[in-house]
């Protein structure tokens, strides 16, 4: 996903955005060949990123800044004399502003999309305001994804008490959703996630009551699936409220019944 | 959210509506309209690996009606090799819905049976209880009044009652059963839900039934007692019992014949289907309490999209209980005209929707430009027209049960239509406000019915006014709104003539009979608007055309309606049965009339041809169950919006009768030959 996000901040009318797609036979060599290459053709590349296809071929995805003056796909063809080169596509970014070559976008294993956090708060604003147990509703909307994020995590590494946490953490980093510290003891599954910058709580304004019900139920869903065991997250203070970070307590949810929890949500930690 | 159902059953007090896959969609008791139970409620099977919901895309399904009831078959199929089949029937005489379930499997399952339920008891998520009695293995929800409880054969065995939304996200029954097991909470309160769970063995290729029973009741006390009697017949005695039920009902229709219909392969066995379907369909919509009829089951009670169909219109109903009385079935009318004089308003109008008690529903209708001055019309031409068929005693007692209703009905309508065209009020479509021809022609059939009922009440003098003010009705209808390119205008709206070529038109001819084709002027009238409607709003769809309300309709993406379409083939067989025996006139598709000389006969063939074309296209519509929705879509040719439409089973049932009458009156002129 942000592996092939090219993000401009600004805007330079002499110049153009261009991305090159080039499939490539892996030797020794052969990327050194493909840059040397771009150096040469005034080719200013600003990112990229490499993708082994297979054992045989690989993907090199760049972006670059070219002159307006210069043909893209004149310097396509001559990218593909390259000895190594197989395949070559390319695109041009015309206003510069976020651009990606894969479309649609995948987060995660599926397909994913880049939204602003306040699209994403408007509508959780909109739920509370309007909605009937709104804060079960989003607890119950980030619990699906939270439970799908550490599936994904499994079927493709191996995933274990000395790095679940770093995993979830990296991956709210990476997805712009807020930076985590997580201490979380695996054995009485108790601790607490402390979420600086949380997206939601940033845009949120400020409010009576915490607003991250989403992120208690995406941490629950995550943690649930890892453990094996139902888990409650709880926020306990949120940033809207005046605090400085977002704090979520863990803990395990109550296997046996407790009335006065049915009844109404007694602090999951003192439940029993 | 919005789900449109494929199925519906129900009996006196239980109306059901169902997916496709068996999910129930609603669950409406004690009446049609109100309340409204259920917000998801179906089966779901852990194989002990993984929860397999069997409303998910990966079952394939195929659903239909055991013949002549109301009972319905579901088959699902997984790509895993699961199959399930399930019945499902309402219980003739007490309000209680009996599923069962078999279970088979290719492979070896061990895992566990699920049946997952969100009542929303009340018609509300607020302040529900719900507990379940291990003792009787009864899972019972409850709301003031209002009781639903599950039991079953066998006995569930682990159970969870818990909250359906809220933080403490690991008492949901939902997400409970993902482990494969229950946490067997007995009680909770609020927006709740629950799940019972049996284990599921099987070897490969085994099978195995579950049997789950859904009732409701006014007391905790009368659901025990019911799920207990329930419990003790066999489900074999219940199914035959209400087969016997729905098909002794249906024994009392008008009998078809249908002879004939060369060259229409299997469309006698399909007309003798939609035709029992479509009566036992509307008699599902109707309340018995107070004989009124919702339009179509609620889907949209929320009203998201549209207004809501879970009421009653008496534009619709009195469509509905005239058709019903024509296939054999008087009573809905004189339930409904009972209903009616006790829901008139005090002005004499009726007004734009009930709730079936007769309270107003909710409206966009309050005032005098906005009410819907067509419905008291058709109100009263229904009553004429049940009068008609009475006989002896009955005929007197219902005259003097309606006159004082019929007497302030045709009072409303005279003051309404002082300059011959009605004042500006609500189309029919719900959407203008303006002077309409669909309006004027129910005013005119309404006021003519009241003249006739006038006359035989021994009012001569009213008769003769309320039948001269129609007279002029029609008279400024055709001299102000009929065009000279062939056809009625929409109306009058805004102050100006709006030429919009609108199918509710042809109400001039059928049903209020304005236009007369007897006449030969009015029958070229009616010629040229079946004519201008073919070509202005045929739209096509499943390999022939439906018809559009209007040109540049935009309600539900402007699909063709059945409605629409069943008028213009109802028009096309009842001028076919109505055409004099002089030389005659239809040229099909975009001729113009009269350029073709054409016998008689084979302008009979050509109107009984083009109208079976319609009729074939309203039943390609259908859903697989074939029930009459009231939309196709016209991209996917599949039943659209409100599943079923009772009005497009009206309709359904009167092109029906014509086109029997049609071929009985060809069988004998063949016989005579």
């Amino acid at each position: 996903m942000v592996k092939d996000l090219f993000m401009f901040a600004g805007f330079n009318e002499n110049s153009q955005i261009v991305w090159f797609k080039i499939i490539y036979s892996k030797k020794p060599g052969s990327l050194s060949l493909i840059t040397d290459f771009l150096e040469k053709e005034n080719a200013f590349i600003m990112f990229g990123h490499l993708d082994n296809i297979t054992q045989k071929t690989g993907e090199y995805l760049i972006y670059t800044e070219l002159n307006e003056n210069m043909d893209p796909a004149n310097l396509a063809q001559k990218i593909t004399s390259v000895e190594v080169v197989i395949e070559v596509d390319y695109g041009i970014s015309k206003y510069g502003m976020i651009y990606s070559v894969d479309f649609p976008l995948n987060v995660i294993g599926v397909r994913g999309v880049t939204a602003r956090a306040l699209t994403i708060v408007d509508i959780i604003k909109t739920l509370n305001q309007s909605v009937p147990h709104a804060e079960g509703l989003l607890t119950v909307s980030g619990l699906k994804g939270g439970i799908h994020a550490a599936k994904y995590f499994k079927s493709i590494m191996p995933i274990n008490d000395s790095n679940y946490a770093n995993v979830l953490a990296e991956l709210y980093r990476a997805v712009g959703w807020g930076i985590l510290e997580i201490e979380c003891d695996p054995k009485t599954y108790e601790g607490k996630i402390i979420v600086k910058d949380s997206f939601i709580a940033d845009v949120y304004g400020s409010a009576d009551q915490p607003v991250c019900a989403f992120m208690s139920g995406y941490f629950a869903g995550y943690l649930t699936d890892y453990f094996g065991k139902n888990i409650s997250v709880r926020e306990v203070s949120c940033k809207v409220t005046g605090k400085k970070v977002c704090e979520h307590v863990i803990s395990l949810a109550p296997s046996s019944v407790s009335q006065e929890f049915q009844i109404r949500g007694t602090p999951s930690d003192q439940a029993t | 959210m919005i789900r449109q159902p494929n199925a519906i059953l129900g009996n006196d007090g239980l109306l059901v509506t169902m997916g496709r896959k068996g999910d129930i969609l609603g669950l409406f008791y004690p009446r049609r309209d109100h309340a409204q139970h259920v917000e998801e409620s179906l089966a779901c099977i852990h194989t002990g690996e993984k929860l397999l919901w069997t409303n998910d895309n990966e079952w394939h399904s195929i659903q239909n009606y055991i013949e002549d009831t109301n009972i319905v078959s579901t088959k699902l199929y997984h790509d895993s090799g699961i199959r399930i089949s399930i019945l499902d029937l309402v219980h003739s005489e007490v309000p209680v819905l009996i599923r069962r379930f078999k279970v088979q499997s290719q492979k070896k399952i061990s895992g566990k049976f699920f049946y997952y339920s969100n009542f929303n008891v009340g018609e509300t998520s607020k302040k529900n209880s719900g507990f379940c009695d291990t003792d009787a293995r009864l899972l019972i929800q409850y709301w003031q009044n209002y009781y639903i409880g599950i039991h079953s054969l066998p006995e569930f065995t682990e159970w969870q009652i818990g909250k359906a939304m809220d933080t403490i996200w690991w008492t949901n029954s939902k997400y409970d059963m993902e482990d494969g097991k229950l946490q067997r909470n007995k009680e909770d309160i609020g927006n709740i839900n629950n799940a019972a769970g049996w284990n599921l063995e099987l070897e490969a290729n085994g099978a195995t039934e579950f049997v789950i029973m859904i009732g409701a009741a006014s007391s905790r006390n009368l659901l025990y007692k019911r799920m207990y009697e329930l419990s003790k017949m066999s489900l074999e005695y219940i199914f035959e019992k209400t087969r016997e039920y729905w098909v002794m009902w249906l024994s009392k229709k008008k009998v078809l014949k249908m002879p004939g219909l060369v060259g229409h392969e299997n469309l006698r066995q399909e007309l003798f289907s939609a035709y029992n379907r479509s009566l036992l369909m509307l008699d599902l919509l109707q309340d018995r309490e107070y004989g009124s009829f919702v339009a179509a089951p609620e889907f949209d009670s929320n009203f998201e999209k549209c207004g809501g169909y879970g009421f009653c219109w008496n534009r619709d109903t009195a469509e509905i209980v005239l058709a019903l009385k024509h296939s054999g079935y008087p009573e809905y009318c004189d339930m409904f005209f009972k209903w009616s004089i006790r829901t008139q308003l005090p002005n004499g109008s009726w007004f734009q929707r009930y709730w079936l008690n007769g309270d107003t529903a909710p409206s966009w209708g309050n005032f005098d430009y906005s009410t819907q001055i067509d419905e008291t019309g058709s109100t009263l031409y229904a009553m004429n027209v049940y009068y008609r068929i009475l006989e002896g005693l009955k005929k007197i007692e219902f005259l003097d049960e309606v006159w004082v209703s019929v007497l302030r009905a045709a009072e409303y309508l005279m003051k309404k239509t002082k300059s011959g065209l009605h004042e500006s009020c609500m189309d029919l479509w719900e959407t203008y406000y303006g002077i309409f021809t669909y309006t004027n022609a129910a005013i005119y059939a309404g006021l003519m019915g009241a003249s006739n009922l006038a006359e035989e009440n021994e009012e001569s003098g009213m008769a003769k006014r309320w039948k001269k003010r129609a007279e002029f009705i029609k008279k400024a209808t055709i001299d102000r709104l009929w065009l000279q390119e062939g056809y009625f205008a929409k109306g009058i709206i805004n102050e100006k003539l709006d030429k919009t070529v609108d199918s509710s038109i042809l109400s001039a001819y059928i049903p209020f009979g304005m236009l007369s084709p007897k006449d030969p002027i009015e029958r070229d009238m009616i010629l040229f608007m079946i004519k201008n409607i073919m070509k202005k709003l045929s739209v096509p769809i499943n390999k022939s055309y439906g018809i559009k309300r209007y040109e540049n309709d935009s309600y539900i993406d402007g699909n063709p309606w059945i409605v629409t379409t069943l008028w213009l083939s109802g028009a096309m067989f009842a001028l076919a049965l109505d055409i004099p025996s002089e030389k005659a006139i239809f040229s099909p598709m975009y001729d113009i009339p009269y350029e073709k000389e054409k016998s008689n006969i084979e302008n009979v063939e050509d109107l009984t041809n083009e109208g079976i074309k319609c009729l074939k296209w309203a039943l390609a519509g259908a859903t697989s169950t074939g029930l009459l929705p009231e939309q196709v879509d016209k991209s996917t040719g599949k039943p659209a919006w409100a599943i079923p439409l009772g009005w497009s089973g009206s309709l359904m049932l009167d092109n029906i009768l014509l086109l029997d009458k049609i071929c009985v009156r060809k069988a004998g002129k063949t016989e005579k030959s």
